[in-house]
This record gives C-alpha cells, structure tokens and sequence, in this order.
C-alpha cells in the first residue's frame, strides 16, 4: 500500500488521545524513551532506548536513533525456544504469543526489519521470529533530529515504502500519516479527529523529509551504496583491515548494535535433577573470538583482522549476493559505540573507493 | 547411582565464594539431592578423603599449599576453581609487586617469620582445573551452570567474549559513550555485566579475556589520561598473574 491516496492528518493533542486509547485498550505498547528514564543511572540521559510505554506522556518520538535497533523485540536478546522432557521424552516448542505495538520507528531500521523478514522467512523458515513478526504492529516515524554518525540518507534509507502498519512524519503543528496495511487501517480508527491530507500537507511533508536528509548528508558514502557489492570485490588483502583490526577489541558492539546483524547461539539449560529443560538462543556475532570456532577447537577466522573484514564484506556484499540487499542501513550505531571508534562503515567504504 | 561425592576446599581467599554457595537459597536443597557434600570446613565438621568433584576457593600462596592442592587433585576426578584468587589469582597478586617480606610483616607482623610465603598465583598455575568458575564473587546462577554441566558430563560453557556483549544483552549505556573509563572491553563476560547495570563501571574481576587486546586497551586508557603504567595497575587489582599485567 502507501501511496499518497492513503495519507491522513492526526493533530498533537489527536496523537496524545490516540496513544492513551491504544494503552486504554489493553495493547502492549513499546517507544522510544530518554534511558535515564529507564536505568535511573547518572549520566544515562540524552541515550534513547525503546522500551514498555504506560502513558502518551512517556513516549518520545523525537529521537536521533537509538542504542539498541527495535530488532530486540523480534529476535530477543535471550529466547527460549522449547522445552523438554527426558524421562519420558518430550518436546514443546515456545510459541511466542504476545501482541506488540512498537510505536516510532525510523525507516533504516523499518528497513533492516524488512530484510530480517527475508532472512528469516527463507527455507528453513524460522518460526519464533515470524511468529513474533506477525504479532507485531510497527509505527513508523520519520527522523527530524538526526544522529551526528548517521548515514542513511546515503544508504537509500531516508525512507520506506513498505513494513510499517503506520508512518508518521511530524510536519510541524501536526502529523502527516501515511496507512502501511490493514492492520494499521484498523488501529488509525482508535485516533481522534483524523481528516485527510491536503495537498499543501503532503508539501511540507516532502520538505521535512528533504530537511532530513540534508542534515543526514553531512555525513555519507561518497558514492552509490548499490556499487558496494563490486566495489568490495578482490579488497580482500587490502591494507585496511589489518590496520582498522590493530584497534578491534572483539567485543562484539558492532555486531550486536546492528539492525541487520541477526547471528545468535544455541544452549540448553537442563535442570538440576537432569530430568526436563529448556533451549533458547542469544545474540552471537561474528566480531566476537569464538563465533567461527568449531568442534576440536579450529578457528575459521581466528584472527581478528578476518573477523572484523568479515563483517564489512557482510554488509557490503555477502547478504547482497544472497539476498539481494546491501546489509548496512546507515544507522551509525556501530560508528558510535564501538569503543576504539574503528567499526564505522563510512570510513571504511570510503576509504575502499578512494583506492588507498 | 550414588550421588556424586563433592568437596570443598579453600586456600589464600575471603570465603566470599563459599558464602555465595551458601546463599544458593532455593536451589540449595536441589542442588544437595544431586550431590552430595563430603567435606567443606565451612559448613560442617565431617570430612572425607573421598570424593569426585572437588571446588576449590582462593589461590595459592605459599609452597604447603602447592603440596595441599596436588593431593587434592590427585584424590578428584574433577577440580574446579571458583572465584577470581582461585581462577586468576586475583587480588591476592597484588602483592607480587611489592616486596615480599615487606607484605609479610604487613599482613603477620612479628609472626612473619611463621608464614612462608610466595608470590600468588592461581590453581591452574599448580595443577590442571577443569572448569573455572569466574568472579568476585562467583556469580550463583553460572556456579549451578558450571554444575550442571558437570553432572551431565559437558563442559561447562565459560565465555571468551568481553563484558560488553553481557552489557548490550542488559541494554546498558555504554560506560564509554559516557565519557567514564571501564575494563569492559577486555574483560571476560559472564557476570551479566552486573556493575555497570548498577551503575558503575567494570573492574575486570573476571580476569582479561583469553586473547585480550592489549595495544587497543592501552589507547582506550590513554583517551581517558590514563597512562599506561595506571592501566597496568588496573589489570593487577584481579589479573596480575597474567602475563599482560606483568
Ligand atoms: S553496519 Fe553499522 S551503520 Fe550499518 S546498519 Fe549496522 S550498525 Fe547501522
Ligand atoms: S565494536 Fe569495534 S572494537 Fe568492538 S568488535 Fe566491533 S570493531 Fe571491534
């Protein structure tokens, strides 16, 4: 869907009773809030992080990006999968059942959900994250402010066409809304006092996004994303790698961080009388020492130089040949949290395309 | 089957570790069906020369406790180091940077010439450990891990990554990104990253990661003014037995 037939106006205040009547309906509903409202930890201000939103007020959608992509809430940090029985034998798979609202969202990261979605979706198809997909709602609203190591605007990711239930985009004294699937149809109807957009709407709705992209400009790929997959093509052995890695604690940020990186591990937890247990799975990444180790203790890419190139060839071209994508959304999350500043994909890509 | 017969000793150490398998609280009684406690000096009064799994607490100090953990390990077919003195060295090496009868005299005062002792070192620097349960104190869920991946007969799975896996899984802000210093980067995960979610920073109680990166923590050090003859301190709070920390 989409399409400028689709867009509706909900008011400021519209936008506050339609959150309250969302939660007054008994909806799970997590947003964007100030962390400091969450760990209550000196100096945890100015980081945004999404979690559970009880009333409108607690709800931020003016935010530049946040630490960790939404993608937690489709593949969870810890996830248990099944149950079992040994004695007598048996097995019960976790179904997630929980309906979710994720309420604010950008587009790279509606982005990255969309490609999650592929890769999760391809044979052998992966039930718990379809199933948690399934069950939930994505709210979509365009970037104003714009994080200082953004670079999405020259990932094609200032915005989506497809993925979101709604998209919003804060035009001033009100939001433009643009209706991605029956579901979200369904969910505006709770809204208040929604009209259609009129033209001049629509207008201003381009030049908040144009304003966007610009500031997200400032910092960005000095050539077309789309030449990424050729242009890391026989960079294998070039000098970067070694030199970036010197720095690379292999600590995983970058990996973990990222809303296209999907990696995870598989343990079981037995209980103490051996009798029943539980598997689940938690975020792994490919940064990390031990992610290519295998049994008898061979290491695939043992040095920290494969690992972290490794990772710039993921999202410049092995998903691409795969999938079809360019596996980086421009959302600078590992350019600002990597702790020896070295895993930004814009320096690195660069850098590859000035040739030295 | 009989239950496995479990021992626990202790060395150079505060007991914290005894006292965290003490307080395993609801799953006590659990993990006492499964086992079965032969000796632990202190807990109870029977003692036995028989046992399978041995855990042991604190590090090696002085030259009878080489003689002490070698008879130990030959009677158990398992040994396994819990806390930080045991599995690293840990706080007790600290000392092995200053003047060993200076810190004796310290510590014993004119009963120094009773103790004979040597530069800390961890079990494994004695005898071979099987499985290491890290911390300062141990922390009890991965201590039940530990165990029960023993009784199945796996390995115990103790993490190789640093603290900042465990700290972006909890959802943390970063130390860093603050501005503030932390041994995250370098340090073995498994805690949860329980200090900075209670908001301090990590000391590196777990030890440095198995192949740490020293010239990149030395930069990270140096962003915060801190030189490299102060980070090295900061490894030898608990890690000084490393070769990095030396
Ligand atoms: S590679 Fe970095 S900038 Fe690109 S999507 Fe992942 S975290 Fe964001
Ligand atoms: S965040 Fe930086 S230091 Fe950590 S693994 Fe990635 S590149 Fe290496």
């Amino acid at each position: 869907m989409g399409g400028d037939m689709n867009l509706a106006i909900i008011e400021k205040e519209g936008l506050r009773l339609f959150v309250a009547e969302i939660l007054r309906q008994k909806n799970t509903v997590v947003g964007v809030k100030d962390q400091s409202a969450v760990s209550s930890i000196p100096g945890d201000s100015g980081f945004y992080t999404y979690a559970p939103i009880n009333s409108p007020e607690e709800l931020t959608l003016s935010f530049d990006v946040t630490l960790i992509p939404p993608k937690k809430y489709l593949l969870p940090a810890y996830e248990q999968l099944l149950t079992f029985n040994l004695s007598p034998g048996s097995i019960k798979a976790d179904v997630p059942k929980e309906e979710l609202i994720v309420f604010g969202v950008h587009p790279y990261d509606i982005i990255a959900i969309n490609q999650m979605d592929k890769v999760f979706s391809t044979v052998p198809q992966d039930n718990h994250y379809l199933e948690r997909r399934k069950r939930t709602t994505i709210i979509g609203i365009d970037p104003v402010k714009v994080a200082p190591r953004a670079f999405w605007s020259s990932m094609g990711a200032d915005t989506v066409a497809s993925g979101f239930d709604l998209m919003l985009t804060d035009i001033g004294q009100c939001y433009v809304v643009d209706v991605g699937s029956k579901k979200g149809a369904s969910l505006l109807k709770m809204a208040p006092r929604t009209r259609e957009a009129a033209p001049a709407e629509v207008k201003e709705r381009d030049k908040v996004r144009a304003g966007a992209r610009k500031r997200c400009d400032a910092n960005r790929l000095s050539f077309s994303y789309l030449e990424l997959p050729s242009l890391l093509d026989g960079k294998e052995e070039h000098v970067i790698w070694e030199e970036k890695s010197h720095l690379c604690f292999s600590c995983g940020t970058c990996n973990l961080v990222c809303p296209t990186c999907y990696c995870f591990d598989v343990r079981d937890d037995v209980s103490i009388d051996l009798k029943k247990g539980s598997r689940y799975r938690t975020w792994d990444g490919c940064l990390l020492s031990d992610f290519a180790q295998v049994a008898g203790g061979g290491n695939f890419r043992g040095h920290r130089a494969d690992r972290y190139r490794h990772r710039f060839y993921r999202k410049g071209q092995f998903i691409y040949r795969r999938f079809g994508d360019i596996a980086c959304v421009g959302c600078g999350r590992c350019s600002a949290q990597c702790p020896s500043d070295i895993a930004d994909p814009v320096a690195v890509f660069n850098r590859l395309k000035e040739g030295i | 089957m009989s239950k496995p017969r479990v021992a626990i000793f202790d060395f150079a150490g505060c007991e914290g570790d005894q006292l965290q398998i003490v307080n395993l609280e609801e799953v006590v009684l659990d993990v006492l069906g499964r086992v079965e406690i032969v000796t632990w000096r202190e807990a109870m009064k029977e003692q036995s020369d028989h046992y399978d799994i041995a855990l042991v607490e604190g590090s090696i100090t002085r030259k009878s406790d080489e003689e002490r953990i070698k008879a130990i390990r030959e009677k158990a077919g398992i040994l396994v180091a819990i806390g930080a003195c045991a599995t690293i060295g840990g706080i007790n090496c600290m000392k092995n940077f200053q003047d060993e009868k200076f810190v004796r005299r310290y510590v014993y005062g004119d009963k120094a010439h009773w103790y004979n002792t040597y530069a800390a070192r961890p079990v494994s620097a004695v005898v071979p450990v099987d499985a290491n349960v890290h911390g300062c104190p141990i922390n009890r869920e991965e201590f039940v891990q530990v165990l029960k991946a023993l009784l199945q007969g796996k390995k115990p799975f103790i993490p190789n990554y640093p603290v900042c896996v465990d700290c972006k899984k909890a959802g943390n802000v970063c130390v860093l990104l603050k501005g503030q210093f932390c041994m995250g980067p370098v340090t073995r995960a498994g805690c949860g990253a329980c200090c900075v979610t209670e908001g301090a920073y990590c000391w590196g109680c777990r030890g440095l990661v198995d192949d740490p990166n020293m010239d990149a923590a030395r930069e990270l050090l140096g962003r915060f003014g801190i030189s490299a003859g102060e980070a090295i301190g900061q490894i030898r709070l608990y890690d000084g037995y490393r070769e990095e920390a030396r």
